[in-house]
């Protein structure tokens, strides 16, 4: 089927979101307008006019009420998704690069860029604050260059409400406890080059790194433990595993300065289906002309969205045969109740 | 004696002047001793004192000449004039003696002093062994081998023969039973190596190494050795446990090259190599040079100081080993294996010889001469060691040549680079109107028949024999309408069988067994690959590309080709080789790090004559059927493999999802608690609070007046 082309964005796509419901996509590029679209037709509901700056991250809460963005211009925005209007600004003084709600949507966590002299900073927000959430003051900041090397490429929330993982710019993830602090608990060194970004599997169980190190790697989210491994021929910009099918997509492809030659097929800017337990390649779509920056599953696993540095979303509807696809070996049978 | 300073300053101008009133007294006191002696104060000159043996380099003594009764007639003085003319050409002599005996004969030796020791070892050189006559063969050696044999310790014992160190058998590749092939891959430049046996699914790696080889590894013609490039010379390495077979020190070795049949190894280093390198070699012998080593003894045949720069490989040899050749000015250099000598003492005089080539399976040898004002320019066949020439053909207009053999040595074709107008400016010549000729000489034939054909294009840029053949083919025009022609030599005379046009090829490589022809376009045409049927009329049989390829390389045996982009040619991203099966079947990609060559193990000619060929097409489907049995079961063993494989993984995973069931079932009241009340675990939370609501948007107003 033919891809649903949106085309709200004047540069390079940053971050896609799904909301957990799965009708909207939320996307950050960096222009500055994030956009919400419809999943359904690819329509626009709107977009959040505030930023002075690309942005780099974008996410929403789980019922779907609220925003988050953050920017090069230093700020974070809260904004009502309903209306699109700007609820809070905090402002720092470098890029915010990542953001997250927490499990339940009463935390946000965002981080910052170590520039200008700045260290890279995890801040958290408690929305059952309003002094927090109008920008007066933070729950808990935690410093990460002293012990770190690399800034905060990738965050998430991990288990639930309790702590952040975070990927750095070096290649390493680590978990910051919230309820002692933000005191590191664990480092890994997963990658050679840096994350580009992280996803959780429907229930959270494991969690997938994309970088620049041509790989993704799948973790098991508590324990941090190398699962499996998709090493590529390209630098992986985002990586995300299927809510229904042991499926992984990989995206990415040779940074757009680095392409010397002016074909498409040098920089390979396919999406790319892998097998979660075989680790074999078993697909590729050919579509954007520039590396694609980030890519989502739909929550009911039918379709998928991919943005690109070319400036352009696109929605991929699967085809009949995408789910009668078998692996000789597999046996597909959900564990009961394990639908989550 | 007077011990002057010559570090003293100058006298000052006033003591200059006393000087030539009163004359000081330089004489020693009476009881004056010199504390420095003779030998220390004039070390330098000391050294240059005549010795008693000085001049002994220079002399050289000749055996074996022929005995004459000196007193009888002039046959004598007839001798010495010969033997002066032999030797005279090595330098100024200074001087003759011929010891004669009480009875009147010469005693049938002589001594000849130089003026010069280096001529002296010249003639040495040059004239010892040489054959007078049938009788008389000079042993020439220079006088001071006296002296070297006279002062010989007494109590020297011969060397005791080395016991044999067997490598096991070094054609056990070939043993393979089923006829799988080696091939070595070299990444990281060259200095990582990994050696696999290809498989049908799978390479299995034979041997993996790090820091192998300096340079690159090379294989010997026929599969045998690896030779590796190391700071002090080359190793080389076989036998089923990848010994080191050979070691040939000659140090920064960067070019080396076997003979066909793997007995000779002709090294070269390009640039002298310092003092501090190499402290055991004398000065002599650290400048650059080729050297010929014997390969199974390690022994140095022969060692070449070139003068002038060369074009490597230096030397062209025969197909049995046992001629090596070099064109030289105005000549062609052959030289006989064992000795290393020039063959019949003499290189065969060619005025204005281009470029020459051996056939690959007889002792032919194939030259040109350019144009040279009104002597036409000629093509030459010659039978070697007779020198007798087979076949010649004149040619017009020539501005270039290029032969090109027949890998069995039924044909050569000659593409002749013709112009119509010739231009001269200052040394470069510029030619015009250009069209080419093919010149095929059937060898087989009797006298050796040429037929010629013409093609009118801008230029040729291959001309390829199908092995065990009898068609070659040609790439002409340029860029991405380039023209691929095939042409076929049928009784004795070449016809123009297909002609392609507009294909994007730059190369052709016809498998190892002929038929198959891959047309590729390397490099800037981005690496178009066409695989053709040239024995059943010439049908595509798949047209793909392996972007950027940078080389290509067919396996001994035919069944595979390898595409490749190497880290050596320039593009850093996407090295990797592809492997292909004969008919354009992509059967497996390989992308290591850094990768920079692969090279497959040769294998040596095939021992089957003709008949056996015959003998096994007859009975081709017989054969063909063992061969699909045994390929259906490695390949239901393989499917075996990756399922058990898949089992693991699955089983793996279903524990890993056991244990997260667990702790998920665990957490659930706390995840329902943190959203509210509502279990979000399935997507449509609350399916109740979910309307659908149908809308009509009107899109387009139109009043239309109605006709009154």
């Amino acid at each position: 089927m033919r891809p649903l082309l949106l085309q709200g964005h004047e540069r390079a796509i940053t971050q896609i979101k799904y909301n957990r419901e799965g009708d909207l996509i939320l996307t950050a590029a960096k222009d500055n307008k994030p956009n919400i679209f419809f999943s359904a037709n690819g329509e626009r509901l709107g977009n959040l006019i505030g930023h002075n700056g690309a942005v780099w991250c974008i996410d929403v809460n789980w019922d779907s009420t609220r925003i988050i963005t953050g920017g090069g211009d230093g700020q974070l925005k809260l904004w009502d998704l309903e209306t699109g209007a700007c609820i809070s600004t905090i402002d720092n003084t470098t890029s915010a690069r990542t953001c997250a709600f927490s499990y339940s949507g009463r935390y946000v966590m965002y981080s910052t860029d170590n520039t200008m002299g700045k260290d890279c900073e995890i801040r958290i927000i408690d929305f059952n604050d309003p002094q927090q959430v109008a920008g007066h003051g933070l729950m808990k900041t935690s410093v990460c260059t002293s012990t770190q090397k690399g800034k905060v490429t990738a965050a998430l929330w991990w288990n639930l409400d309790d702590g952040i993982l975070t990927g750095h710019e070096d290649g390493s993830l680590c978990i910051w406890d919230l309820r002692n602090d933000l005191d590191k608990i664990q480092r890994v060194k997963a990658h050679r080059g840096i994350i580009n970004d992280m996803q959780y599997n429907k229930d959270s169980t494991m969690v997938i790194t994309a970088s620049k190190d041509n790989s993704a790697i799948v973790f098991d989210s508590d324990t941090l433990e190398e699962l499996k491994k998709f090493p590529t021929e390209r630098p992986v910009n985002s990586a995300a595993i299927s809510p229904i099918f042991n499926h992984v997509l990989l995206g990415g492809g040779q940074e757009a300065r680095e392409v010397t030659v002016t074909s498409a097929k040098q920089g390979k800017f396919d999406a790319r289906f892998y097998h979660l337990i075989f680790e074999e390649e078993f697909g590729r779509v050919k579509d954007h002309f520039g590396p694609i920056n980030s890519v989502a599953f739909h929550p009911d696993g039918k379709s998928y969205a991919s943005g690109g540095e070319d400036g352009f979303v696109r929605v991929h509807h699967f085809d009949q045969t995408y789910f009668e696809l078998t692996f000789e070996g597999e046996d597909f049978t959900p564990l009961e109740g394990g639908n989550y | 004696m007077v011990t002057t300073d010559s570090k003293t300053e100058p006298l000052p101008d006033s003591e200059m002047e006393m000087e030539s009133d009163e004359e000081p007294d330089f004489s020693d006191p009476e009881d004056f001793v010199d504390q420095i002696n003779d030998e220390e104060l004039l070390a330098d000159l000391y050294q240059k004192r005549p010795a008693e043996a000085e001049g002994l380099e220079s002399v050289i003594i000749c055996d074996n000449i022929p005995v004459i009764d000196t007193t009888e007639g002039t046959r004598f003085e007839k001798l010495k004039t010969v033997l002066q003319k032999l030797f005279r050409p090595f330098g100024d002599i200074n001087s003759w003696e011929f010891p004669i005996g009480a009875d009147g004969k010469n005693k049938g030796f002589m001594f000849i002093e130089y003026r010069d020791a280096s001529c002296a070892m010249e003639a040495v050189r040059a004239l010892n062994g040489h054959k007078l006559d049938k009788n008389h063969t000079f042993i020439v050696c220079p006088f001071t081998d006296f002296q070297k044999y006279e002062s010989m310790s007494e109590d020297w014992h011969p060397p005791q023969p080395q016991p044999y160190k067997s490598h096991g058998n070094l054609s056990y590749f070939l043993l393979e039973p089923d006829c799988r092939d080696q091939f070595v891959v070299t990444f990281e430049n060259g200095r990582k190596v990994t050696m696999y046996l290809h498989g049908f699914q799978e390479d299995s790696v034979l041997l993996e190494r790090e820091n192998f080889s300096d340079l690159a590894v090379m294989w010997s013609p026929r599969g045998t050795f690896l030779a590796t490039f190391h700071e002090q010379g080359i190793q080389l390495w076989g036998g089923e446990k990848w010994d080191k077979v050979g070691k040939f020190k000659h140090y920064k070795v960067r070019f080396i090259d076997f003979s066909p049949c793997e007995q000779y190894l002709v090294t070269f280093n390009e640039g002298a190599v310092s003092k501090s390198t190499a402290p055991d070699l004398s000065e002599d012998e650290r400048k650059p040079c080729v050297i010929v080593w014997d390969i199974l003894t390690g022994q140095r045949r022969r060692t070449f100081q070139p003068s002038e720069e060369i074009m490597w490989p230096m030397f062209k040899w025969s197909h049995d080993d046992r001629y090596f050749a070099r064109q030289g000015e105005d000549q062609i250099q052959i030289y006989e294996t064992p000795s290393c000598g020039l063959l019949d003492m003499k290189s065969i005089k060619v005025t204005g010889v281009k470029s020459f080539s051996w056939c690959p399976t007889m002792n032919i040898m194939a030259y040109w001469v350019s144009e040279n004002r009104d002597v036409p320019a000629r093509v030459t066949l010659i039978e070697i060691p007779s020198r007798k020439e087979l076949r010649s053909k004149n040619l017009y207009n020539v501005a270039d040549c290029k032969m090109c053999w027949h890998k069995n040595g039924d044909y050569i074709a000659v593409k002749v680079d013709r112009y119509q107008k010739l231009k001269k400016e200052g040394n470069q010549t510029k030619y015009s109107g250009m069209s080419f000729n093919f010149e095929v000489f059937m060898i087989r034939e009797k006298n050796i028949p040429v037929d010629s054909v013409e093609l009118k294009d801008s230029c040729v840029t291959q001309l390829a024999w199908e092995p065990n053949g009898s068609k070659f083919a040609v790439v002409h025009g340029e860029g991405q309408h380039a023209s691929v022609s095939f042409y076929q030599v049928k009784q004795a005379s070449v016809v123009l069988m297909k002609r392609m046009e507009k294909k994007s090829c730059n190369r052709l490589l016809w498998s190892p067994n002929g038929q198959i022809i891959l047309l590729a376009g390397l490099k800037n045409l981005n690496g178009t690959l066409e695989f053709l049927d040239t024995g059943n009329d010439f049908t595509s049989m798949v047209a793909t590309e392996h972007f950027r390829c940078t080389d290509i390389e067919w396996d001994p045996t035919g069944r595979y080709v390898v595409t490749a982009v190497s880290a050596w040619a320039g593009d850093r991203s996407d090295n990797a080789y592809w492997i292909w099966s004969f008919q354009g079947k992509l059967l497996r990609k390989a992308a290591p790090t850094g990768y920079c060559a692969f090279l497959w193990r040769p294998r040596p000619r095939s021992l089957l004559t003709e008949e056996h060929l015959k003998e096994i097409k007859k009975n081709f489907k017989k054969y063909s059927q063992q061969f699909s049995l045994k390929d259906r079961a490695s390949m239901s063993k393989v499917s075996k493999d990756i399922m058990e494989k898949r089992q693991r993984l699955m089983e793996l995973h279903r524990a890993w999802l056991q244990q997260k069931h667990e702790k998920l079932e665990a957490q659930r009241s706390l995840r329902i608690e943190l959203r509210g009340g509502i279990d979000t675990d399935t997507l449509d939370a609350n399916p109740d609070e979910l309307e659908e609501e149908t809308l009509f948007i009107l899109v387009k107003e139109e009043s239309v007046p109605l006709p009154a």
